[in-house]
């Protein structure tokens, strides 16, 4: 019984390994796309799919990648790390050379080593963390720029902005928390500005009247709020309530038009953000075509930002195989690191460092105008 | 005249600021500010508590019936164009009165629904129930209206904030906590002076005896369930009116902070309600104004179980004598 069982398993083995043969030698190349299809962050992953239907489309359109046609295969994380690595074991099973996504840190951190061991080039499109890229994996990388990065920025617009005391507020989620700490160790080094206020507001209520006067009792210049935009709506607009004046900076989870919509258009005019460029601000004649190419397929253009980094993400894959006509792990994750300069992607010039970060300032600063409309600083 | 009202009314904020006094108006200033989450507070542990006077149950749906309070005013607002109609004023009442009685109706569905069939269950069923009720709410709300935030529309109430010696208070504000209070002296003096609130005080007493005095107790629960709900309905559009924003969970915050309030007061007292939502509100603003703000939740939960530890029956809650 025990032999029997023995002989079943070798035999799965070597059907595994004679498809997996089989199916790359039958001239097609797997990519993987990873993203959330549901739960809460499902509008940002439905929108990754329809950005890589897109580009493999056209693609193969093209006559594939050095005469071999791309299949992509999706898998749905779920938002949800546990879910996501379930996801990422059927992906690796399937003979995949690379795998796309996804967007939320923390799923994409419960899938790093799946990918890793199954030696799968990883490139995520909206995991900020710092962490993912601290831990030396040799095949993850993303195009979309650090937690750090957006403080950084962040700070240097305070700066410019010619403000000299600064509140902190956060939401003590990872993302908010870990922004505000590296902005104030930033602002710290610095004597130009000071830090005259550090707190954590609990998300999810409604009255940030008491807040409000906390801060105000702090007297800043501005406040720089780095967590979500239900909070910062209701912030805007309990402030604009108080006949408080100050100037709001917040972090890239307050770029949703939905924050415009809670705070009401003349609560939120002069709010300023920090963030990747929003579709619409695109630079390049790359960006351009590909905007009205999305649009005419689908009716709008892209929402989210995130989903088009997927799409960059897809397209410096399908560059590496085709330069170095290799689906070998190795090959491909030495081109990206060390090869690849200044690649024209849809959000700018994409290199990768030794960790796998994407080297370049890709945040801007956006403020709200009188109409509620989000307008790209220079 | 403007202009010199600004100029006197800022060397009187100086003149302040230079007695020391800007620190008295900052805490006036938190002081409204946590009157006005109170108010809200009190407005839903009303429902809370009644319930459990008569009935020695805790409604978890209440907070749902909040949330669906909220909803129901955004659906007259924004689809039926209620403001547009009658003009905003008028909006406002038509608003008040239209959102109770749909609340109050589920309200008394939910009583015969859920409960009723249980009424004579261990009480753990009834519990059990409620949950179940408060689960059943909260993902309805979500399937008719979606998950994202909801929106009120912002032009309903002029957006005035009164200016008294540095301390800002928004007009909206002012008329929630008038309504809330209106609302509960109302309730207060028909529990007390009314033959209806006399029959609602003997069944919360003793069931038994008041059926054997000839009062209707199953009217009377009834009618708990409908002043309940009511009163929760309007507190979730006071909420959707004053600050804006709705979700579907709201419901489970505003509860559980309620259902604090109705202990903290002593659980089945009416005036203990009002005072346990007011008092919550108030050390909530002033825990985070001189605290932290990230410790406020922990604040308000540690005055409840002080308050526990010195009178364990709550401020104004009475030791009754357990029925045999």
């Amino acid at each position: 019984m025990r032999r029997f069982s023995w002989i079943v398993t070798f035999l799965a083995v070597l059907v595994f390994i004679f498809g997996s043969v089989i199916s790359s030698t039958a001239g097609e190349i797997k990519v993987g796309l990873m993203g959330p299809m549901t739960g809460a962050w499902a509008s940002e992953g439905q929108e990754m799919k329809q950005v890589l239907e897109l580009l493999v489309e056209e693609t193969n359109n093209q006559g594939g990648v050095n005469g071999q046609r791309i299949k992509l295969i999706v898998e749905d994380d779920g938002s949800d790390p546990r879910t996501a690595a379930l996801a990422a074991q059927r992906l690796v099973t399937q003979g995949i050379v690379g795998v796309i996504g996804t967007y939320g840190s923390s799923v994409t951190e419960a899938t790093q080593n799946i990918y890793d061991e199954a030696k799968v080039i990883q490139i995520a499109n909206g995991s900020t963390a710092i962490r993912l890229t601290e831990k030396g994996l040799k095949y993850f990388f993303r195009t979309c720029p650090r937690d750090d990065e957006q403080a950084r920025v962040a700070v240097k617009a305070i700066k410019n902005l010619g403000f000299h005391t600064i509140a902190i507020l956060h939401d003590n989620t990872t993302y908010a928390k870990g922004l505000a700490e590296e902005a104030k160790r930033l602002l710290e080094k610095d004597d130009t500005v000071k830090i005259v206020f550090f707190d954590a507001l609990t998300p999810g209520e409604q009255d940030y009247t008491a807040i409000l006067t906390k801060l105000k009792g702090a007297n800043p210049d501005a406040v720089f709020f780095t967590g979500y935009y239900p909070e910062a709506g209701l912030l805007l607009r309990q402030k604009k309530e108080m006949g408080w004046d100050v100037p709001f900076i917040g972090g890239d989870a307050t770029n949703n038009p939905d924050l415009t919509k809670i705070a009401g258009a003349d609560a939120a005019a002069g709010f300023y953000f920090v963030s990747a460029p929003l579709p619409k601000d695109l630079p390049g004649e790359e960006a351009k075509k590909f905007l009205e190419k999305f649009a005419k397929k689908y009716g709008n253009p892209p929402n989210s930002i995130y989903s088009v980094l997927a799409g960059d993400g897809f397209r410096v894959l399908v560059k590496a195989i085709e330069v170095t006509k290799s689906t070998d792990p190795d090959v491909l994750a030495d081109y990206l690191h060390n090869k690849l300069k200044d690649f024209p992607g849809l959000t700018g010039k994409i290199s990768f460092n030794e960790k796998g970060d994407r080297v370049g300032e890709v945040y801007r600063v956006y403020r709200v105008n009188e109409k509620g409309e989000f307008i790209l600083l220079p | 005249m403007l202009e010199s009202d600004a100029a006197s009314e800022a060397e009187a904020a100086l003149f302040l600021r230079c007695y020391g006094r800007g620190l008295m108006a900052e805490f006036l200033q938190q002081f409204v500010n946590g009157l006005a989450v109170g108010g809200i507070y009190a407005l839903i542990a009303l429902g809370y508590t009644m319930v459990y006077g008569v009935l020695k149950l805790i409604n978890f749906a209440h907070g749902d019936l909040f949330t669906i309070g909220a909803y129901l005013g955004l659906t007259l607002l924004t689809s039926f164009g209620l403001a547009d109609r009658v003009g905003p004023g008028v909006a406002v009442l038509l608003l008040v009165v239209m959102v109770m009685g749909f609340v109050a109706v589920i309200g008394i569905i939910l009583e015969r629904v859920a409960y009723r069939p249980l009424r004579n269950s261990p009480r753990l069923s009834a519990v059990v129930s409620a949950l179940g009720a408060s689960i059943f709410f909260q993902n309805a709300v979500m399937l008719i209206y979606g998950a994202r935030f909801r929106v009120y529309p912002q032009n309903l109430l002029p957006k005035i904030s009164l200016n008294l010696l540095g301390i800002y208070i928004p007009l909206v504000k002012i008329l929630v906590l008038v309504v809330c209070v209106i609302m509960m002296v109302g309730l207060y003096l028909f529990i007390q002076r009314t033959t209806i609130g006399t029959a609602i005080r003997a069944a919360a007493i003793d069931q038994e005896a008041a059926r054997l005095v000839g009062i209707n107790v199953d009217g009377v629960i009834t009618l708990v369930f409908i002043i309940g709900p009511a009163l929760g309905g309007l507190a979730g559009l006071m909420v959707g009116i004053l600050y804006g924003q709705i979700k579907f969970t709201m419901g489970w915050i505003y509860g559980l902070k309620a259902f604090t309030a109705a202990i903290l007061g002593g659980i089945g007292n009416i005036p203990g309600a009002m005072l346990g939502g007011l008092i919550l509100g108030v050390v909530e603003a002033l825990g985070s104004a001189y605290i932290s703000i990230a410790w406020k939740d922990a604040i308000a939960f540690c005055v409840l179980i002080l308050i526990l530890v010195v009178k364990p029956t709550g401020l104004l809650g009475e030791r009754v004598a357990e029925k045999v």
